[in-house]
């Protein structure tokens, strides 16, 4: 059954993109230079990924450099599992402040507190390490499942294309959500984390990718170079990999940046149902889990970690789209 | 003629998906460290026969192809196999359960389409004004905000602040309106409203803002169609090239769109059902889940792919029905 073919594309005039793809780089990369919507688009991706980093480094490099975790960390955001005395004890804290514009709020919680007392601000800055980093890890681990999946179907044709595109079909009929739900409940043994969710997001990435890369893959396999490699002996794994893969890459990688927002998305849902980051960790979904049964109390908790996930998605959508405004030469002013 | 056949073949076609989504489910299911046993009576005390008795009421002491024979056997039947923690047939739960299911993934398409559609025209028919560039924005939230979130914040502003509606729980049209006192069919229609609207509007947001892109984009695309430009020349007037030439053209990707995207939206309606307390296949999926119990995790996630397949097969039809082009499978 052909569920989405028509979704990928399977590559109508092949070589035209082949050709377009290897020589248009650098004037897509002017195009998004120019496009004020790609570049916004990186400034937000940029933001993120600093803060990011920025949490990466501040949690692992003091702790390395002074033992302790930082001041910043010590705002009880980081997983608090290796600190289990900085955590309040229950009705000890000063619970659920407000944040600073309003009348009860102060200056040293921006955002307020959440009910444990812990700071919001710093948790929310700290959730970006947990629902970026799952993000892009789930979408790479999907693009180098799908790479290997498409490339060997693509390759090969024949039975062996058959058998793994029937696979694809059955694994993209599972709604992403379920089938990641599924696969992190049941692998864990009922104790779902962030890693077998990245395992998951992976796993169901994996036939978007692998569409796509096929349907590259089968026009270069008929390039002139592919039939010289194989006249003169190269062996089939080196083909794929030193020839087919990097020669029908491009494609894909835009694909993948516009997937992340997607990722992310979809890692916030797991998480906002208690089956991705597991609390104490600071993420994005699980905190909205956690405010959820403080809506009537705080409306404040509920705000902050949508705004977060969405200022990021919207990061990577307006980049995905000038990305897309700029290779597609159909729609142009 | 044609389309009848069509029809049968693409339906033959799914077979093999469906069976593959069985084996699937089934692997995954299995993957579980350990016993199922210690799974499904997690956090109580039981002593080595009683976990014998079970695995031999379940088939659990059987070989793994064997036991997916049988399930393959009951599936035929339409029998999916008894859950374990409530102790009633999958099949009998899923029935009871599917009903809001469908009525909050319906109302939210219609939702979508009503929206999307004019406002996609509108939008490139009146390409880069103000309000083009308005409802691009709208669009990019739309596509940028998790649909439980809006959820939340609809509560938040609707029914927490204003109090003007429920924020959560469903009124079921199909059941009598005298089981919810209300006075007569109208007011039954009207509260059903009231309560689908909030959830309708959550789910529905990201399908609006998808298609209204796809609609946008394609209607430019269209209207720089030769044909488009053939027909200015034969002096037709811009509204019925709008409403005939560019229009129907532009409609063939939104119809593939809406079939594949119906995976986003079941998969939002576990989130949506969660956020708005409604007792539907999501929300069933997820006390599933919580439960472990894993006769009915597989059976939701069949329903669930098989509804989605369906779904997708009914759009390719209609694409077929409405596209002159399409010619009927492989063999014409």
């Amino acid at each position: 059954m052909a569920v989405g073919e028509s979704q990928v594309g399977s590559g109508s005039e092949p070589a035209e993109k082949e050709v377009e793809a290897r020589t248009g780089w650098r004037n897509t990369l002017k195009k998004i230079k120019r496009d004020t919507t790609a570049r916004w688009g990186l400034y937000v991706i940029g933001f993120v990924l600093a803060v990011t980093a920025f949490t990466l480094v501040d949690s692992n490099l003091s702790r390395f450099t002074f033992g302790a975790i930082s001041d910043f960390a010590l705002a009880e955001a980081l997983p608090v599992l290796e600190h289990p005395e900085r955590l309040p004890a229950p009705g000890e804290a000063e619970t659920n402040q407000p944040p600073m514009f309003h009348a009860d709020g102060s200056l040293s919680n921006p955002l307020g507190t959440d009910p444990n007392g812990r700071d919001y601000f710093t948790r929310i800055v700290y959730g970006a390490q947990v629902s970026v980093s799952v993000g892009i890890a789930a979408t790479f681990l999907g693009l180098v499942g799908g790479t290997a999946v498409g490339a060997i179907a693509g390759y090969y044709g024949g039975w062996i294309d058959d058998m793994l595109m029937r696979a694809i079909e059955t694994v993209y009929a599972i709604p992403p959500l379920i089938l990641i739900i599924v696969f992190t409940v049941f692998v864990s043994g009922g104790s779902p984390d962030v890693r077998f969710a990245i395992i998951g997001v992976g796993i169901a990435f994996i036939p978007v990718f692998a569409r796509i890369i096929r349907s590259e893959v089968l026009s270069v396999r008929e390039m002139d170079y592919i039939e010289a490699a194989r006249a003169a002996g190269v062996k089939d794994r080196n083909i794929i990999l030193r020839h087919i893969i990097p020669n029908s890459f491009a494609p894909v990688l835009v694909y993948a940046t516009l997937q992340i927002g997607v990722t992310i998305l979809i890692v916030a849902g797991l998480s906002f149902l208690g089956f991705g980051a597991q609390p104490p960790t600071p993420d994005w979904g699980e905190m909205l889990n956690t405010s959820h049964g403080y809506m009537h109390s705080n409306v404040w908790l509920s705000i902050w970690p949508g705004l977060a996930i969405m200022i990021t998605i919207m990061g990577f959508n307006l980049f995905g789209d000038g990305l897309q405004d700029a290779l597609d030469p159909r729609i142009n002013d | 003629m044609g389309l009848l056949r069509y029809t049968t073949y693409r339906f033959i076609q799914a077979i093999p998906v469906l069976i593959g989504i069985s084996i699937l489910t089934f692997i995954l299911a299995n993957l579980t460290p350990g016993d199922p046993v210690r799974l499904m009576t997690q956090g109580q005390e039981v002593t080595p026969e009683q976990i014998e008795r079970i695995e031999a009421q379940y088939g659990l002491d059987r070989p793994l192809h064997e036991r997916y024979l049988d399930y393959m056997a009951g599936l035929v039947q339409g029998d999916m196999g008894h859950s374990f923690h409530r102790n009633r047939p999958v099949t009998d739960l899923i029935a009871s359960r599917i009903g809001p299911t469908l009525l909050l993934v319906l109302s939210a398409y219609a939702f979508a389409l009503v929206t999307s559609i004019p406002l996609g025209i509108i939008a490139a028919k009146r390409r880069n004004d103000p309000f083009d560039h308005v409802s691009r924005i709208v669009a990019l939230f739309g596509v940028s905000t998790p649909s439980f979130w809006i959820g939340i914040m609809l509560i938040l502003i609707f029914a927490v602040q204003l109090g003007w509606l429920p924020s959560a729980g469903l009124v079921y049209p199909w059941w009598s309106p005298e089981t919810y006192g209300h006075s007569g069919y109208f007011e039954h229609l009207i509260e059903t409203m009231r309560y689908l609207l909030l959830p309708m509007i959550a789910l529905g947001t990201l399908q609006m803002a998808t298609l209204m892109r796809v609609e946008r984009t394609q209607m430019i695309e269209s209207l720089q169609g030769e044909y488009v430009k053939l027909a200015r020349a034969y002096g037709v007037p811009e509204r019925t090239i709008l409403r005939k030439h560019a229009f129907q053209v532009a409609q063939l990707p939104i119809i593939t769109i809406v079939g594949l995207n119906l995976s986003t939206a079941l998969g939002g309606a576990v989130l949506i059902e969660f956020v708005f307390n409604i007792n539907g296949l999501g929300r069933l999926f997820y006390e599933a889940i919580i439960q472990l119990d894993y006769q009915l995790i597989m059976g939701i996630t069949m329903i669930i792919a098989t509804m989605f397949v369906i779904g997708v097969i009914i759009t390719d039809i209609a694409y077929a029905y409405i596209d002159p082009r399409v010619t009927y499978g492989e063999s014409e």
